[in-house]
Protein backbone atom coordinates (compact mmCIF):
# COMPACT_ATOMS: atom_id res chain seq x y z
CA UNK A 1 0.00 0.00 0.00
CA UNK A 2 1.21 3.49 -0.87
CA UNK A 3 0.40 6.83 0.70
CA UNK A 4 0.39 10.06 -1.31
CA UNK A 5 -0.04 13.58 -0.05
CA UNK A 6 -2.91 15.42 -1.68
CA UNK A 7 -3.40 18.56 0.47
CA UNK A 8 -6.40 19.78 -1.52
CA UNK A 9 -9.54 21.38 -0.13
CA UNK A 10 -12.57 19.11 -0.60
CA UNK A 11 -14.47 22.04 -2.07
CA UNK A 12 -11.65 22.87 -4.50
CA UNK A 13 -13.94 22.52 -7.56
CA UNK A 14 -16.51 24.86 -6.03
CA UNK A 15 -13.79 27.36 -5.18
CA UNK A 16 -12.39 27.27 -8.72
CA UNK A 17 -15.87 27.66 -10.23
CA UNK A 18 -16.57 30.56 -7.83
CA UNK A 19 -13.41 32.32 -9.10
CA UNK A 20 -14.62 31.91 -12.69
CA UNK A 21 -18.05 33.29 -11.72
CA UNK A 22 -16.33 36.21 -10.02
CA UNK A 23 -14.38 36.99 -13.17
CA UNK A 24 -17.63 36.94 -15.16
CA UNK A 25 -19.25 39.38 -12.69
CA UNK A 26 -16.14 41.60 -12.62
CA UNK A 27 -16.19 41.82 -16.43
CA UNK A 28 -19.82 42.97 -16.17
CA UNK A 29 -18.79 45.55 -13.54
CA UNK A 30 -21.53 44.23 -11.28
CA UNK A 31 -21.26 44.31 -7.51
CA UNK A 32 -22.47 40.95 -6.23
CA UNK A 33 -23.98 40.44 -2.77
CA UNK A 34 -24.68 36.96 -1.40
CA UNK A 35 -27.64 37.42 0.94
CA UNK A 36 -27.94 34.73 3.63
CA UNK A 37 -30.52 34.42 6.41
CA UNK A 38 -32.92 31.97 7.98
CA UNK A 39 -36.36 31.35 6.40
CA UNK A 40 -38.68 34.23 7.25
CA UNK A 41 -35.96 36.70 8.25
CA UNK A 42 -37.14 39.05 5.52
CA UNK A 43 -34.59 38.48 2.75
CA UNK A 44 -37.01 39.28 -0.07
CA UNK A 45 -38.41 42.33 1.75
CA UNK A 46 -34.90 43.69 2.37
CA UNK A 47 -34.09 43.09 -1.30
CA UNK A 48 -37.25 44.99 -2.33
CA UNK A 49 -36.12 47.98 -0.23
CA UNK A 50 -32.61 47.90 -1.69
CA UNK A 51 -34.05 47.78 -5.22
CA UNK A 52 -36.31 50.71 -4.37
CA UNK A 53 -33.32 52.77 -3.18
CA UNK A 54 -31.24 52.03 -6.29
CA UNK A 55 -33.91 53.18 -8.71
CA UNK A 56 -31.40 54.35 -11.33
CA UNK A 57 -29.22 51.23 -11.22
CA UNK A 58 -29.61 48.13 -13.31
CA UNK A 59 -30.22 45.28 -10.91
CA UNK A 60 -30.44 41.53 -11.27
CA UNK A 61 -31.71 39.24 -8.54
CA UNK A 62 -30.63 35.60 -8.60
CA UNK A 63 -33.32 33.97 -6.51
CA UNK A 64 -32.48 30.70 -4.77
CA UNK A 65 -35.23 28.52 -3.34
CA UNK A 66 -35.64 24.83 -2.83
CA UNK A 67 -38.97 25.03 -4.67
CA UNK A 68 -41.41 27.62 -5.93
CA UNK A 69 -41.36 30.97 -7.69
CA UNK A 70 -43.20 33.14 -5.16
CA UNK A 71 -40.23 35.42 -4.38
CA UNK A 72 -39.42 35.81 -8.10
CA UNK A 73 -43.00 36.80 -8.80
CA UNK A 74 -42.82 39.45 -6.06
CA UNK A 75 -39.52 40.83 -7.32
CA UNK A 76 -40.61 40.96 -10.96
CA UNK A 77 -42.96 43.77 -9.91
CA UNK A 78 -39.86 45.93 -9.29
CA UNK A 79 -37.51 47.35 -11.95
CA UNK A 80 -35.04 44.50 -11.32
CA UNK A 81 -34.61 41.47 -13.55
CA UNK A 82 -34.95 38.11 -11.84
CA UNK A 83 -33.46 34.68 -12.52
CA UNK A 84 -34.83 31.79 -10.47
CA UNK A 85 -32.80 28.79 -9.30
CA UNK A 86 -34.70 25.92 -7.70
CA UNK A 87 -32.26 23.71 -5.85
CA UNK A 88 -34.90 20.95 -5.28
CA UNK A 89 -32.96 19.12 -2.59
CA UNK A 90 -29.96 21.27 -1.78
CA UNK A 91 -30.07 23.60 1.21
CA UNK A 92 -27.73 26.20 -0.32
CA UNK A 93 -26.59 27.72 -3.60
CA UNK A 94 -23.15 26.68 -4.83
CA UNK A 95 -20.86 28.07 -7.51
CA UNK A 96 -22.00 25.49 -10.09
CA UNK A 97 -25.69 26.41 -9.71
CA UNK A 98 -24.75 30.07 -10.27
CA UNK A 99 -22.62 29.09 -13.28
CA UNK A 100 -25.64 27.40 -14.87
CA UNK A 101 -27.58 30.67 -15.00
CA UNK A 102 -24.69 32.85 -16.24
CA UNK A 103 -25.68 32.31 -19.91
CA UNK A 104 -29.01 34.00 -19.08
CA UNK A 105 -27.14 37.16 -18.07
CA UNK A 106 -26.78 38.86 -21.42
CA UNK A 107 -26.58 42.53 -20.40
CA UNK A 108 -24.54 44.52 -17.90
CA UNK A 109 -25.81 45.11 -14.38
CA UNK A 110 -24.62 47.47 -11.64
CA UNK A 111 -25.78 45.25 -8.80
CA UNK A 112 -26.49 41.54 -8.57
CA UNK A 113 -28.33 40.45 -5.42
CA UNK A 114 -28.23 36.72 -4.79
CA UNK A 115 -30.96 35.56 -2.44
CA UNK A 116 -29.59 32.32 -1.04
CA UNK A 117 -31.76 29.46 0.25
CA UNK A 118 -33.14 30.28 3.73
CA UNK A 119 -30.60 28.68 6.07
CA UNK A 120 -27.95 29.98 8.49
CA UNK A 121 -25.63 26.99 8.19
CA UNK A 122 -24.93 25.53 4.76
CA UNK A 123 -24.87 28.62 2.49
CA UNK A 124 -21.96 29.99 4.52
CA UNK A 125 -19.68 27.16 3.36
CA UNK A 126 -20.09 27.69 -0.38
CA UNK A 127 -18.52 30.63 -2.20
CA UNK A 128 -20.43 31.55 -5.33
CA UNK A 129 -18.28 34.38 -6.74
CA UNK A 130 -19.71 37.16 -4.59
CA UNK A 131 -18.02 40.42 -3.53
CA UNK A 132 -19.31 39.90 -0.03
CA UNK A 133 -21.82 38.07 2.12
CA UNK A 134 -24.65 39.99 3.76
CA UNK A 135 -26.32 38.21 6.66
CA UNK A 136 -29.77 39.18 7.86
CA UNK A 137 -30.80 38.56 11.46
CA UNK A 138 -34.42 39.38 12.28
CA UNK A 139 -35.42 40.43 15.77
CA UNK A 140 -37.92 37.57 16.47
CA UNK A 141 -35.06 35.08 15.96
CA UNK A 142 -33.23 36.32 19.06
CA UNK A 143 -30.00 38.22 19.63
CA UNK A 144 -27.99 35.05 20.37
CA UNK A 145 -27.97 33.75 16.80
CA UNK A 146 -24.43 34.98 15.93
CA UNK A 147 -23.10 32.74 18.72
CA UNK A 148 -25.17 29.76 17.58
CA UNK A 149 -24.30 30.12 13.88
CA UNK A 150 -20.76 31.50 14.14
CA UNK A 151 -19.45 30.77 10.67
CA UNK A 152 -21.95 32.90 8.75
CA UNK A 153 -21.46 35.86 11.06
CA UNK A 154 -17.70 35.38 10.92
CA UNK A 155 -17.74 35.56 7.13
CA UNK A 156 -20.38 38.27 6.58
CA UNK A 157 -19.04 41.73 5.74
CA UNK A 158 -22.44 43.23 6.52
CA UNK A 159 -25.06 42.15 9.05
CA UNK A 160 -28.55 43.61 8.71
CA UNK A 161 -30.72 43.43 11.84
CA UNK A 162 -34.23 43.42 10.33
CA UNK A 163 -37.72 43.88 11.78
CA UNK A 164 -36.72 46.73 14.13
CA UNK A 165 -40.43 47.65 14.12
CA UNK A 166 -41.03 44.52 16.26
CA UNK A 167 -38.48 45.47 18.94
CA UNK A 168 -41.16 46.58 21.44
CA UNK A 169 -42.81 43.16 21.15
CA UNK A 170 -39.90 40.69 21.10
CA UNK A 171 -37.11 39.71 23.43
CA UNK A 172 -34.24 41.12 21.36
CA UNK A 173 -31.59 43.49 22.61
CA UNK A 174 -29.78 45.29 19.75
CA UNK A 175 -26.71 45.98 21.91
CA UNK A 176 -26.45 42.27 22.83
CA UNK A 177 -26.82 41.35 19.17
CA UNK A 178 -24.01 43.75 18.20
CA UNK A 179 -21.79 42.39 20.99
CA UNK A 180 -22.45 38.83 19.80
CA UNK A 181 -21.68 39.75 16.18
CA UNK A 182 -18.47 41.42 17.36
CA UNK A 183 -17.40 38.18 19.07
CA UNK A 184 -17.46 36.47 15.68
CA UNK A 185 -16.43 39.35 13.46
CA UNK A 186 -15.09 42.63 14.77
CA UNK A 187 -15.02 44.09 11.27
CA UNK A 188 -18.64 43.40 10.24
CA UNK A 189 -20.75 46.49 9.51
CA UNK A 190 -24.08 46.24 11.34
CA UNK A 191 -27.21 48.10 10.20
CA UNK A 192 -30.57 47.99 12.00
CA UNK A 193 -33.54 48.29 9.64
CA UNK A 194 -37.22 47.60 9.23
CA UNK A 195 -38.12 46.37 5.76
CA UNK A 196 -41.74 46.89 6.82
CA UNK A 197 -41.43 50.65 7.48
CA UNK A 198 -38.26 51.43 5.50
CA UNK A 199 -36.52 52.72 8.62
CA UNK A 200 -32.72 52.42 8.57
CA UNK A 201 -32.27 51.74 4.86
CA UNK A 202 -30.57 55.08 4.07
CA UNK A 203 -27.35 54.29 6.00
CA UNK A 204 -27.31 50.71 4.67
CA UNK A 205 -27.88 51.71 1.05
CA UNK A 206 -25.41 54.64 1.26
CA UNK A 207 -22.80 52.12 2.40
CA UNK A 208 -23.73 49.72 -0.43
CA UNK A 209 -23.71 52.58 -2.98
CA UNK A 210 -20.04 53.29 -2.18
CA UNK A 211 -19.21 49.64 -2.84
CA UNK A 212 -21.19 49.61 -6.09
CA UNK A 213 -19.47 52.82 -7.29
CA UNK A 214 -16.08 51.44 -6.34
CA UNK A 215 -16.68 48.39 -8.49
CA UNK A 216 -17.83 50.50 -11.44
CA UNK A 217 -14.70 52.65 -11.20
CA UNK A 218 -12.53 49.55 -11.11
CA UNK A 219 -14.10 48.38 -14.34
CA UNK A 220 -13.75 51.78 -16.08
CA UNK B 1 -27.92 18.35 5.10
CA UNK B 2 -25.15 19.91 2.99
CA UNK B 3 -22.92 16.96 3.81
CA UNK B 4 -24.41 15.07 0.85
CA UNK B 5 -22.97 17.46 -1.73
CA UNK B 6 -19.82 17.92 0.31
CA UNK B 7 -19.26 14.14 0.54
CA UNK B 8 -19.94 13.88 -3.21
CA UNK B 9 -17.16 16.45 -3.74
CA UNK B 10 -14.91 14.41 -1.43
CA UNK B 11 -15.53 11.17 -3.33
CA UNK B 12 -15.06 12.90 -6.72
CA UNK B 13 -11.79 14.47 -5.56
CA UNK B 14 -10.48 11.13 -4.24
CA UNK B 15 -11.42 9.29 -7.45
CA UNK B 16 -9.56 11.93 -9.51
CA UNK B 17 -6.53 11.76 -7.24
CA UNK B 18 -6.56 7.93 -7.29
CA UNK B 19 -6.47 8.05 -11.11
CA UNK B 20 -3.69 10.64 -11.15
CA UNK B 21 -1.59 8.55 -8.80
CA UNK B 22 -2.26 5.22 -10.46
CA UNK B 23 -4.30 3.77 -7.57
CA UNK B 24 -6.93 1.19 -8.41
CA UNK B 25 -8.21 1.17 -4.86
CA UNK B 26 -8.15 3.60 -1.98
CA UNK B 27 -8.14 2.14 1.52
CA UNK B 28 -7.84 5.27 3.61
CA UNK B 29 -8.65 8.95 3.14
CA UNK B 30 -6.94 11.22 5.64
CA UNK B 31 -9.27 14.18 6.02
CA UNK B 32 -8.60 17.30 8.08
CA UNK B 33 -11.62 19.21 9.39
CA UNK B 34 -11.24 22.50 11.20
CA UNK B 35 -13.36 23.08 14.29
CA UNK B 36 -14.63 26.32 12.73
CA UNK B 37 -16.45 24.60 9.86
CA UNK B 38 -19.98 23.27 9.77
CA UNK B 39 -19.05 19.75 8.69
CA UNK B 40 -19.91 16.73 10.77
CA UNK B 41 -17.86 13.54 10.62
CA UNK B 42 -20.95 11.40 11.35
CA UNK B 43 -22.92 12.86 8.45
CA UNK B 44 -19.96 12.59 6.09
CA UNK B 45 -19.54 8.89 7.03
CA UNK B 46 -23.26 8.31 6.52
CA UNK B 47 -23.22 9.67 2.97
CA UNK B 48 -19.78 8.23 2.24
CA UNK B 49 -21.02 4.66 2.76
CA UNK B 50 -23.65 5.30 0.11
CA UNK B 51 -21.59 7.35 -2.35
CA UNK B 52 -18.46 5.16 -2.37
CA UNK B 53 -20.27 2.10 -3.77
CA UNK B 54 -18.86 1.01 -7.13
CA UNK B 55 -15.98 3.52 -7.06
CA UNK B 56 -12.28 3.22 -6.27
CA UNK B 57 -13.21 4.40 -2.75
CA UNK B 58 -15.46 1.36 -2.17
CA UNK B 59 -13.14 -0.23 0.39
CA UNK B 60 -11.96 3.03 1.90
CA UNK B 61 -12.53 4.46 5.30
CA UNK B 62 -12.10 8.05 6.30
CA UNK B 63 -9.70 8.99 9.04
CA UNK B 64 -10.75 12.35 10.48
CA UNK B 65 -8.24 14.77 11.95
CA UNK B 66 -9.68 17.68 13.88
CA UNK B 67 -7.84 20.96 13.37
CA UNK B 68 -8.11 23.28 16.40
CA UNK B 69 -9.15 26.91 16.22
CA UNK B 70 -5.95 28.92 16.53
CA UNK B 71 -6.15 32.69 16.70
CA UNK B 72 -3.90 35.72 16.87
CA UNK B 73 -5.14 38.70 18.84
CA UNK B 74 -4.58 41.97 17.00
CA UNK B 75 -4.75 43.78 20.33
CA UNK B 76 -2.10 41.98 22.39
CA UNK B 77 -0.49 40.25 19.39
CA UNK B 78 -0.41 36.85 21.14
CA UNK B 79 -1.52 33.52 19.71
CA UNK B 80 -3.89 31.07 21.42
CA UNK B 81 -6.01 28.00 20.77
CA UNK B 82 -9.68 28.26 21.65
CA UNK B 83 -12.27 25.51 22.13
CA UNK B 84 -15.42 27.30 20.96
CA UNK B 85 -15.76 29.30 17.73
CA UNK B 86 -16.19 32.54 19.61
CA UNK B 87 -13.41 34.85 18.59
CA UNK B 88 -12.37 36.41 21.89
CA UNK B 89 -8.75 36.53 23.01
CA UNK B 90 -8.51 34.31 26.14
CA UNK B 91 -5.49 36.33 27.28
CA UNK B 92 -6.78 39.90 27.06
CA UNK B 93 -10.50 39.56 26.15
CA UNK B 94 -10.17 41.66 22.99
CA UNK B 95 -12.36 40.72 20.03
CA UNK B 96 -10.20 41.90 17.12
CA UNK B 97 -9.01 38.46 16.15
CA UNK B 98 -7.23 36.94 13.20
CA UNK B 99 -8.15 33.31 12.56
CA UNK B 100 -5.02 31.23 11.95
CA UNK B 101 -6.46 27.71 11.68
CA UNK B 102 -9.85 26.05 12.07
CA UNK B 103 -11.39 26.61 8.62
CA UNK B 104 -9.58 23.64 7.01
CA UNK B 105 -11.51 21.02 5.14
CA UNK B 106 -9.00 19.15 3.05
CA UNK B 107 -7.83 15.78 1.92
CA UNK B 108 -4.34 15.57 3.37
CA UNK B 109 -3.46 12.22 1.83
CA UNK B 110 -4.86 9.00 0.44
CA UNK B 111 -3.60 5.47 0.96
CA UNK B 112 -4.15 2.75 -1.56
CA UNK B 113 -2.62 0.64 -4.31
Amino acid sequence: MKKVNILKPVLVSNKERASQNKKFFNDLGAFVINIIASPGAGKTSVIERIIQYFEAEKILVIEGDIRGQTDSERLRKTHADVVQINTLTECHLDAFMIAQVLPEITQPYDIILVENVGNLVCPAEFEIGEDFKLAILSTPEGDDKPIKYPLLFHLAAVVVVNKSDLLPHVDFNVTHAKDNIEKENKRARVFTVSAKTGEGFDPLCTFLAKKVDGKKKNKN
Amino acid sequence: MHEYSVTKSLVDLCIREADRNGFKKIYRINLAIGKFTGFSADSINFYFDYLKEGTSCQDAEISFKEVPIAIRCRSCNRESTIEEPMLICPLCNAVDIELLTGREFLVESIEGE
